[in-house]
């Protein structure tokens, strides 16, 4: 007669999420007339996306302004916490409506 | 990236962030992560890294209608909360074959056999901390996880550590949950894998290899403390592969087991170990967890005098970093370990040099050119970069922009006191190998192990 297998009970291996809860900030219907920021990694041809994106948008709304990613510097990398601390206050001080953040590769 | 977009929606401003179709996945885990599961995303289909001009402008033309959706029209969908299991509450029950079975299905593990964690087996573990179970040692991205002391001992018994460990194990996690160490980034596409170095008396405790054969997977102690690492981040960072979604490491490697210095060695040639050069003393029990991206061919080096060695580590150490440098002048962070022979160490060290010394010598005499640099940063996806911006920014000292030469020589090793040195492997052999760590990310950070020594 064969012994029986030992059985096992397992626990879970993952831990809590500690995601806080959040959510959108409210939309506004039109662009026009608005100001976006534009957040930056530094990476995967950024430098040519966001002036292609400016003069589309700025065709198609009216009085569309961007701030542009020079003024913020680098999101991804050596400065990054830095600037995570001082961003809003940053597109605060920009009077920044929306912004466009970029390169996810 | 999308990060700095939560950011921008907690402070009342909306969002739209441009990711990659490869990426799509990983933007779903950080967002997730963040709190902020439906953060607007525009897809950009391919990788723009091998498209043309005029291609990057056909695929930003085809974003447009994601971009305004995204800025204009975006609503937080319902919320679903999937209850999750506490941390005593029995998941699974069944035999060894079936806990395989189901550990697999649901990416609990990395691919291999794991011991069951059973009950008894986690109290075991737990006897050997002053910590509370439910304590929170940091919060673990991109999946943003409590890495709670429960936590650990259960992926220590997986892992197939010994309860002995235990102390280790959570110095592990204190080290990758500080966030100089960016464990949000470690499962970036360079596939960089966590280092362990454990150092002082609780090294050969617990039964550590530091000679011959260090970094093979064989002694229990080095294998186990390595390969629960590597389980940790899959299950409490959330870095998995595929057919996970997290861990982007394009061709990545495997986990490395953890090393040990040859201490004895070191107090013979009169050079500080590896944990003194980290701030603590020789009888402390350390732990250093850091990236490692990359490992050079094996250095062997001859000869009487340190010049005969220092020049051939140079050469081989500094080319495997070579290229890979360029990020790491980026960031201005680049913290590569030589591990060297301790018979290679010993030549050095008799002929006068301090680790200092030769830290200075690597310096002085490694460099690539500043095309190197640039172009290869520029295929990595640093589009935008030139070493004299970095100059100009204050990130790099003058010296990286001394001309305009594209063919001028710059230093490999931003900062020479960053340079690990440390003493292991084979006694009887003339060999030495390089690491290097990927920039910025796994920054080199230690811990004093509780309880030490």
């Amino acid at each position: 007669m064969n012994t029986p297998e030992p059985v096992y009970d397992v626990v879970w291996p993952l831990a809590p999420a500690a995601a806080p809860a959040g959510s959108l900030a409210a939309r506004s219907a039109d662009l026009s007339g608005k100001t976006v920021g534009e957040l930056w990694d530094y990476l995967f041809k950024g430098e040519e996306m966001f002036p292609l994106i400016r003069r589309a948008l700025g065709a198609r709304y009216p009085g569309i302004r961007f701030v542009e990613f020079e003024t913020f510097g680098s999101i991804h990398g050596r400065d990054e916490k830095e600037l995570a601390a001082t961003l809003p206050g940053l597109l605060r001080q920009h009077g920044c409506d929306a912004v466009i953040s970029a390169v996810g590769a | 990236m999308l990060r700095a977009a939560a950011i921008a929606e907690r402070a009342g401003v909306p969002s739209v962030s441009i990711v990659t179709t490869p990426f799509m996945q990983q933007a779903g885990v950080v967002s997730k992560g963040v709190g902020l599961p439906t953060l607007p995303i525009a897809e950009y289909p391919g990788v723009p890294m091998t498209d043309g001009s005029d291609a990057v402008a056909k695929k930003v033309e085809a974003l447009l209608p994601q971009l305004v959706a995204g800025l204009a029209g975006a609503r937080d969908a319902a919320r679903t909360t999937v209850a999750e299991p506490g941390p005593r509450e029995v998941v699974h029950r069944g035999t060894l074959d079936e806990i395989q079975e189901h550990f697999h299905r649901n990416l609990w593990s990395d691919g291999l056999p794991v011991i069951p964690p059973t009950l008894a087996r986690i109290e075991r573990f737990l006897a050997h901390t002053q910590r509370a179970p439910s304590d929170v040692i940091g919060h673990l991205l991109p999946e943003n996880r409590a890495a709670t002391v429960w936590s650990i001992a259960v992926n220590g018994v997986m892992a197939g550590c010994r309860p002995e460990y235990m102390p280790v194990l959570v110095a592990i996690v204190e080290a990758i949950a500080e966030p100089i160490f960016r464990v949000e980034d470690a499962g970036s596409t360079p596939g960089w894998e966590p280092l362990v170095i454990v150092s002082g008396p609780i090294a050969s405790r617990l039964d550590l290899n530091h000679g011959q054969g260090v970094m093979r997977v064989g002694r229990q102690a080095n294998t186990t403390l390595g390969r629960f690492l590597r389980l940790y981040l899959r299950n409490v960072a959330g870095l998995r592969i595929p057919p996970g979604a997290g861990d982007k490491g394009s061709i990545a490697g495997s986990f490395n087991v953890a090393l040990a210095e040859d201490e004895g060695t070191a107090a013979e040639l009169g050079w500080p170990t590896f944990g003194v050069d980290q701030g603590f003393t020789g009888a402390d029990s350390v732990v250093t967890v850091q990236s490692v991206v990359s490992i050079s061919a094996p250095i062997y080096s001859a000869g009487t005098h340190a010049l005969d060695h220092v020049r051939i580590l140079a050469e081989v150490f500094g080319g495997a970093c070579g290229y890979w440098s360029s990020i790491g002048m980026k960031y201005a962070r680049w913290e590569p370990l030589l591990v060297l022979g301790p018979s290679i160490a010993r030549v050095i060290a008799e002929d006068g040099w301090s680790k200092d010394a030769l830290r200075r010598y690597l310096h002085e005499h490694v460099s690539i050119t500043a095309r190197q640099a640039e172009t290869y940063a520029l295929q990595v996806g640093a589009t935008s970069y030139t070493l004299e911006a970095h100059v100009k920014a204050g990130v790099l000292p003058a010296t990286y922009a001394a001309s305009s030469d594209p063919g001028r020589p710059v230093p490999v090793f931003v900062q020479p006191e960053k340079i690990g040195i440390l003493i292991a492997g084979d006694p009887g052999r003339n060999q030495s190998k390089g690491y290097v760590n990927n920039h910025i990310q796994g920054g080199r950070v230690s811990k004093q192990v509780d309880g030490s020594p």
